[in-house]
């Protein structure tokens, strides 16, 4: 039986960067190297106080805060972890990134410095945001902190505010609101069939939720399975209500690309996984749907990415794709399908991040990212150039990269499930991204410019600052290929913990 | 039953009729107070129900707050640097209303006659309550047709706000006793998000001269 223990690390983990970019916001205005730092700091902290929750949630414990307000067992601790792991290298990467590119206003005034605080406390919000979703076990709070993180990142992807840049940033919080508001209605409608059953409070407590599934009336539990998946899904990236995302990962700034790509979406895929999974049990159909969208979605995803030339929306397309993967491998509902789905939710997390500031990288050095402009990048950049392809081999499931683990893992589950069509899927999408990523590095990285006197001619490496962050991640994707064990302790807990819940204990 | 059937009957009436007359009028200004009139009825609909359920006042007065005064404020205030023209929406004045009717008219049927499909319990099914969710469910629809087809990007954030108050008014059936946290946080975002929607959509009119949300056709699949 698992024990839960107050502890207000489950509170600090998401006070701290909001503390961190509020605090950016108003002295930023002042000295803008505070913003910088207040935004290292910010993630740096809720980094090592995930990194903190990680020891008592392996051994099986579960935090909580707030009463029962906040609860971190272990499939949240995961996502915590996971977010700020990539906040912190993404924070890196935008103090020397964001500097670059100028922006001006009407009269053709530089107010980049006037607008990096505000860039820096969106940041900091935008990741707390996410934290908070993730520590909450409240249903209507868990709706509240998704549509938040919406608000903290719509200015962000708008942040260059160009006519590409304002177009996103529209279609980004008008999809989203809308998609959204369908999960507030599934969570109201479950609280209310819930209460019934639950006295006060507790019938809004995902802990408590789960046990009283199976009692709702069916219809009432069709729309709201219905509801989240449209809601959260919209949200995750699931195709078809997918459209909003190339926009929004390609035209963000791209240490924001790599913070939406590499894990907004998964905080999305971690709410759909807190709340229609408990239906599985008393609906073992669900499954066999979920699957099918996430074969549906991986497989549109990868051939929309085949016909892109902009890098950042092959990417964004191919993050669509990989959402799949995570949703079929949860859809089987067995450990080993959980297990596989949250693995490749970490691995695809760090190997997107990983991809997104190789091509900032790219953009750093040349102000280009289309392949039919760059060429011959990989002897001026041989550091970016490897980051990109490890990121590449390993979302593409290439041994010995960690994506070959996590999808083999998927693979494997299917096949005990006999669901061979799926996995053929799986195996024909992997074989497609192969060939999307590898193309678009081909293209960027080998050969010549593809037109002659472009910026590129004196293209340099990218500096040091922004080349540690994507090495840290490299590294992630080497290792956990290497060493699949070393992600063992935590992943198992946590996908005990939500297979537990599907196999109705 | 302490509540006033023909009073919450009249009040989802009129509140229906000024949801589509912020949809539909060309004129902005009149639809932004069409919205704000349907924003106040909601109120007025939440304070008749709090006859039975004190806890619905503080949602009263949460919904009054963010959606009858800040959200057509806000509104207003951009209108008043604009202009007051509509983009023309794809489906003309004549049709649209036809349209709306036979949405609003079946959508209500059916949401009233088969309510208990979507009733998570048997108090919800009963009564006033009954109405409350059909009414909240027509709107839901109309927000959707304005969001789907309207051009003007005003008129989309107008649908938004219809949309999201069909949800909220629904929370009078189905979660009457949720916790004021909840509440306020649901209200609160709503509001920002149309403050945030309505900055994004200056920019875009600096940039295209426009609002017209056809016009944002540079990023296609």
């Amino acid at each position: 039986m698992e024990s839960t223990i107050p502890s207000i690390l489950t509170q600090a983990v998401f006070l701290a960067p909001a503390g961190a970019g509020l605090l950016a916001w108003m002295l930023g205005r002042v000295w803008r190297k505070c913003a910088e730092a207040l935004a290292l700091l910010g993630s740096a902290a809720a980094l090592a106080i995930s990194a903190a929750m990680i020891g008592p949630v392996i051994r099986g414990q579960v935090l909580t805060g707030w009463g029962r307000e906040l609860r971190v067992d272990s499939l949240s601790a995961l996502l915590i972890l996971l977010i700020s792991a990539v906040a912190f290298p993404a924070a890196l990467f935008a103090i020397r990134y964001m500097r670059h590119r100028r922006l001006h206003d009407a009269k053709g005034r530089d107010i980049t410095e006037a607008r990096l605080p505000a860039f820096y406390g969106l940041f900091l919000l935008f990741l707390s945001t996410m934290l908070w979703g993730c520590a909450t076990n409240n249903i209507v709070m868990l709706y509240v902190a998704v549509e938040a993180t919406t608000i903290a990142s719509g200015l962000l992807v708008a942040f260059y505010w160009d006519r590409r840049a304002l177009e996103a940033g529209y279609k980004y919080l008008m999809l989203l609101t809308v998609g959204i508001t369908f999960a507030l209605f599934a969570c109201v409608l479950l609280y209310a069939s819930a209460a019934r059953y639950l006295p006060g409070v507790s019938a809004m407590l995902i802990s408590e939720l789960r046990g009283v599934a199976g009692l709702i009336p069916r219809s009432v539990a069709i729309f709201v399975v219905a509801f989240f998946i449209v809601g959260f899904g919209t949200k995750a990236g699931i195709a078809p209500f997918h459209p909003w995302l190339p926009d929004a990962h390609a035209e963000a700034p791209s240490p924001i690309s790599a913070l939406l790509s590499g894990v907004m979406i998964k905080m999305a895929a971690y709410a759909l996984a807190r709340t229609v999974t408990i239906f599985f049990p008393a609906y073992p159909v669900l499954t066999v749907f979920v699957v099918l969208l996430g074969a549906f979605t991986m497989l549109l995803g990868g051939v929309m990415a085949l016909a892109q030339h902009d890098l950042k929306r092959l990417l964004a397309y191919s993050s669509v794709s990989q959402m799949g993967y995570v949703v079929m491998g949860l859809g089987f509902g067995t450990y080993l399908g959980v297990y596989g789905g949250l693995f490749h939710l970490l691995n695809h997390a760090a190997a997107k991040a990983l991809l997104f500031l190789s091509v900032g990288a790219v953009i750093y050095a040349t102000s280009a990212r289309s392949m039919t402009e760059l060429g011959g990048l990989g002897r001026r950049m041989p550091v970016t150039a490897a980051c990109f392809f490890v990121g590449a081999f390993s979302i593409s499931g290439m041994p010995p990269f960690a994506g070959f683990m996590s999808k083999l893992t998927i693979f494997l589950a299917g096949a005990d499930e006999e669901m061979w069509a799926a996995v053929g899927i799986g195996v024909f999408t992997s074989l497609l991204t192969l060939v999307v990523v590898f193309r678009a590095g081909q293209a960027v990285f080998w050969g010549k410019p593809k037109s002659s006197g472009a910026p590129w001619e004196e293209a340099r490496e990218a500096p040091a600052s922004l080349l540690v962050a994507m090495v840290a991640l490299a590294g992630v994707c080497v290792l956990f290929g290497v060493y699949p064990k070393l992600a063992y302790p935590l992943l198992n807990q946590a996908a005990l913990a939500v297979a537990g819940v599907v196999a109705g204990h | 039953m302490p509540y006033n059937v023909r009073l919450i009957e009249t009040l989802s009436m009129v509140m229906i009729i000024t949801s589509v007359a912020a949809v539909e009028s060309h004129h902005l200004k009149r639809a932004a107070a069409a919205y704000g009139l349907q924003a106040l009825l909601i109120c007025g609909l939440i304070l008749a129900f709090a006859v039975g359920n004190q806890a619905l006042y503080v949602w009263a007065l949460v919904a009054l707050i963010t959606k009858a005064v800040l959200t057509p404020w806000f509104i207003m205030r951009y209108i008043s640097k604009t202009g007051e023209q509509e983009v023309r929406p794809i489906v003309g004045f004549g049709p649209s209303v036809g349209v709306v009717s036979v949405i609003l008219f079946s959508f209500y049927k059916l949401t009233h006659t088969y309510v208990h499909v979507l009733a998570p319990t048997p108090e919800s099914v009963a009564g006033v309550f009954r109405t409350n969710l059909a009414v909240a469910l027509t709107v839901f629809v109309l927000g959707l047709y304005a969001i789907l087809s309207r051009r003007d990007a005003i008129k989309t954030v107008i649908g938004l706000c219809l949309l999201e108050n069909a949800v909220h008014l629904s929370l009078v059936s189905l979660a009457p006793n949720m916790r004021e946290t909840a509440l306020v946080g649901i209200a609160t975002e709503v509001v920002v998000t149309v403050y945030l929607l309505l900055y994004v959509i200056s920019g875009i009119r600096e940039k295209l001269g426009t609002t017209d949300t056809f016009e944002l056709a540079e990023l296609h699949w």
